[in-house]
């Protein structure tokens, strides 16, 4: 009974059963402005066109392929995929098992995509300054897992924002050298 | 009087087949015939999934729109310019296995005001709820705001 109760538990744990209410999803919320901060640059530059490309470069030189790009908007989108195996989940999983007597195999995270959005836009009438936003994200697939008797299918996916500062930082950076430009913090 | 009787084993068989297959065609789950006829509640969505905003440059617009889906969180698929398309999608956080997905178009009016219309899905069912749209404006108003100064 012990055993059931926890599996429940974790299972509601893994999965996360809170539902958003719908009128929330088009609302802004208070962490917006601190994610926009942190995605976006300013650049002094009138060259909308140089800025795009040498952030596709840029997004290469990071191992990313580009997978679509609309110049008229401004817009990139790239991905890699890379395994997403870690040790830590092999490890919970493990004591999950031993702690549950055997009823609940978690499933481990096995392979993820990282994409990227870009956009730029030009901040002002005159065009002379732009401001290049990316986003970087995650989607990832998990492998099979058991509670109790029931299969938890394999391939289920779970996507979140990438929130690791250091990462834009570093992608700034490296698109700052690539334009000879300075990006400024918005 | 044995032609006749081949004659009627033929039509008989004949008549067999096409009741089999009547009765396999109403199996069949038919589409009803209003699934494309305008509705009164379709009139309704779509009056709330528009809305015509003083923007005369459709670029201006559609590059709000893109800005405001970033803000909230959306990861921008597909955009088309010269259409004023954007299609963008998210995974709604908590609980990372919902996905909300939204197609916005720009299209400029004939009185020279910028027509937006949403359209927006949750988990495979369209979203009918008006407060949705106003919340998705509203953002985009302020947006639209921002980028004019």
């Amino acid at each position: 009974m012990a055993g059931v109760v926890l599996s429940l538990a974790l299972l509601s744990l893994s999965s996360g059963c809170v539902t958003v209410p719908q009128e929330e999803l088009f609302q802004l919320s208070p962490e917006s402005p601190k994610n926009r901060a942190m995605q976006t640059r300013m650049f002094e530059t009138s060259d909308e066109k140089e800025l795009l490309s040498a952030s596709a470069a840029t997004l290469q030189d990071l191992g990313f392929e580009i997978e679509e790009s609309v110049w008229d908007a401004g817009f990139l989108r790239a991905a890699k995929e890379r395994s997403a195996r870690e040790w830590g989940q092999h490890i919970r999983r493990f004591f999950v098992l031993v702690v549950s007597f055997g009823y609940v195999l978690m499933p481990i995270d096995l392979h993820q995509k990282i994409a990227a959005t870009l956009i730029t836009r030009p901040l002002n009438q005159e065009r002379s300054r732009h401001e290049v936003r990316i986003m970087f994200y995650r989607v990832v697939w998990q492998g099979e897992g058991y509670v109790e008797r029931a299969q938890i299918p394999p391939g289920e996916q779970s996507s979140e924002m990438i929130r690791d500062p250091v990462l834009y930082q570093q992608f700034f950076a490296r698109l700052s050298k690539a334009v000879f430009l300075e990006a400024h913090k918005i | 009087m044995t032609r006749r009787s081949l004659n009627g084993a033929g039509s008989f068989g004949a008549w067999m087949v096409l009741a089999a297959s009547l009765q396999v065609l109403g199996c069949a789950p038919e589409p009803s015939q209003d699934l494309f006829a305008p509705t009164e509640a379709q009139m309704k969505l779509r009056s709330f999934q528009t809305r015509t905003f003083d923007v005369s440059d459709r670029q201006v617009a559609l590059r709000a729109v893109i800005a405001v889906l970033q803000d909230l969180g959306f990861i921008i698929e597909r955009a088309n310019e010269p259409l004023g398309l954007v299609t963008a999608a998210r995974f709604s956080e908590p609980n990372y296995l919902e996905i909300v997905g939204v197609t916005v178009t720009v299209r400029p009016q004939a009185d020279g005001r910028m027509m937006i219309r949403a359209n927006a899905i949750h988990n495979n069912k369209p979203i009918e709820d008006p407060k949705v749209y106003q919340n998705f404006f509203a953002s985009l108003e302020r947006s639209l705001f921002i980028t004019k100064e």
